[in-house]
């Protein structure tokens, strides 16, 4: 072991020793539940297991996430200011959540035009450096479509209740949605932003007939990557003498030994308040 | 005294019953069962497609305790995965996928060569001469000065770098400044390790 601190007393920050959790893992009990409200003109209530969760959910409104035990949950959706769930206008569904998994249940309208519910798994895989997930899912009461990236088709022929999914370059699209085997755009087109790291998921919703269609967006983050390592230097000019490697070693070795001993504790009592 | 006290009164309910043969119910309706209420506060937001901001670049830094004063560019990932660093050595770069100084989390993360066979030594060279508290100042394209001191310098083994420590996007705001040292393999070209100064907001 012959790293050294050069100057400071490195508070832990960045130790030599040292295992971190994956950015985006949730929890080994536990699943994330996101809910959205992709029915037009209809404010509702939302149980689940027949307790009151979310009170008067307004049409493109995004909650979560829920942190939920993993297992399966009975969701409800009755008018708004309704005395319990007995009459639900949509569901009850039954939504199976496993653990460390995350999820978005959607209130929507089927391809005809009648309301109903669908669970959809968002897609927590790291993503390569310098690139964003965009995830398009049809919740609209249309017929199938074609997805539309900077006026190319991206995605063809995608049907309600489905969603595709691909990894792009980070930047701005101008997406639309067009009936399929057509490029006059049904919805948009809208700038849509492809962050790093993130998975940027596009709902189409409402309904062609009622001539509502439109996009609603929600973003999970944290599925970075890093870079593979840092070469800053060919030269050799800035390299150390054998002296200065001696001179650095001795209390270095000692500093270092408590700092991997401090980080040790630091993730011990993150991982305990997990 | 008192019972004549008493008979007054009973007299008066007596009268007062006479006056008013049929008293209308005033009583009030049953109460309705309240509406229940959410068991939890459960976040919400609005779904709607609204561009994102792009925070604004740092495009300078300035380190007084060794004259350092060079730009900064922003720079992403080589085909092998590894961070970009700008040919030029007295340039910086800064990691754009990362945080930025204006960001509420993670480390702003900016590399430079240290050296090269004909550029010579680099200002970055100067990093592992630098003592704690020393000021770094970043300048962002919005005109902002953010000002940072030097928690630490540590000279790293490259395969021990705890790569996302450095590139941390969740903690605390700071700078992570990056170079390299130690020893140099002819053979390879390389240093065998990385030089690594933290500095915190001031």
């Amino acid at each position: 072991m012959r790293n050294k601190i050069i100057a400071g007393v490195a508070v832990g920050a960045i130790a030599a020793v040292g295992v971190a959790l994956p950015a985006h893992a949730i929890s080994d009990t536990n699943a994330d539940l996101y809910v959205l409200h992709a029915v037009p003109g209809l404010t509702v209530d939302v149980y689940v297991n027949g307790d009151l969760t979310l009170d008067d959910f307004e049409p493109s409104d995004l909650a979560g996430p829920l942190d939920l035990p993993a297992g399966t949950y009975t969701v409800a959706i009755t008018a708004a200011d309704a005395a319990d769930d007995s009459s639900p206008a949509i569901g009850p569904i039954d939504l199976t959540l496993e653990a460390n998994m995350s999820y978005t249940a959607v209130a929507h309208l089927d391809a005809a035009g009648d309301p109903t519910a669908s669970l959809f798994t968002n897609d927590l895989s790291t993503i390569p450096a310098g690139e964003g997930k965009l995830t398009v899912r049809h919740t609209a009461a249309a017929p199938a479509v074609d997805v539309l990236a900077n006026g190319a088709a991206a995605f063809t022929n995608l049907s309600n209740p489905d969603e595709v999914k691909a990894n792009l370059p980070v930047g701005t699209i101008s997406a639309a949605v067009a009936l399929t085997g057509t490029t006059d755009p049904a919805i948009g087109p809208a700038d849509v932003t492809i962050a790093e790291g993130v998975n940027t998921i596009v709902y189409a919703w409402g309904s062609a007939a009622d001539d509502n269609l439109t996009l609603a967006v929600q973003t999970i983050d944290g599925l970075h990557s890093v870079p593979g390592g840092v070469d800053a230097g060919t030269a050799g000019l800035a390299a150390d003498s054998n002296n200065g490697l001696l001179i650095g070693g001795l209390g270095a070795l000692a500093a270092l030994i408590a700092l991997a001993g401090f980080a040790a504790t630091r993730i011990t009592a993150a991982r305990a308040a997990k | 005294m008192a019972a004549r006290i008493l008979a007054l009164a009973a007299m008066a309910l007596l009268l007062a019953g006479c006056a008013s043969p049929q008293a209308p119910s005033i009583a009030p309706e049953p109460a309705p069962a309240p509406l229940p209420t959410a068991a939890i506060d459960v976040p919400r937001q609005s779904s709607e497609v609204v561009p994102v901001q792009p925070a604004a670049a740092p495009i300078r830094i300035q380190i007084p305790a060794v004259a350092v004063d060079i730009q900064i560019s922003p720079v992403g990932i080589e085909p092998d995965g590894f961070m970009q660093i700008p040919e030029n050595i007295t340039i910086a770069g800064w990691y754009r996928y990362g945080s930025s100084p204006g960001s509420a989390t993670g480390s702003t993360v900016i590399t430079a060569h240290v050296d090269d066979f004909i550029q010579g030594l680099g200002p970055f060279a100067t990093l592992a001469s630098l003592s704690a508290g020393a000021e770094i100042i970043i300048t962002t394209d919005d005109g902002v000065d953010h000002r940072y001191l030097l928690e630490s310098v540590q000279s790293i083994q490259k395969a021990q770098v705890p790569l996302d420590q450095v590139f941390d996007r969740d903690g605390a705001p700071r700078v992570v400044l990056l170079t390299c040292g130690g020893q140099f393999d002819e053979n390879v070209r390389q240093y065998s390790d990385n030089v690594v100064a933290i500095a915190n907001p001031l």
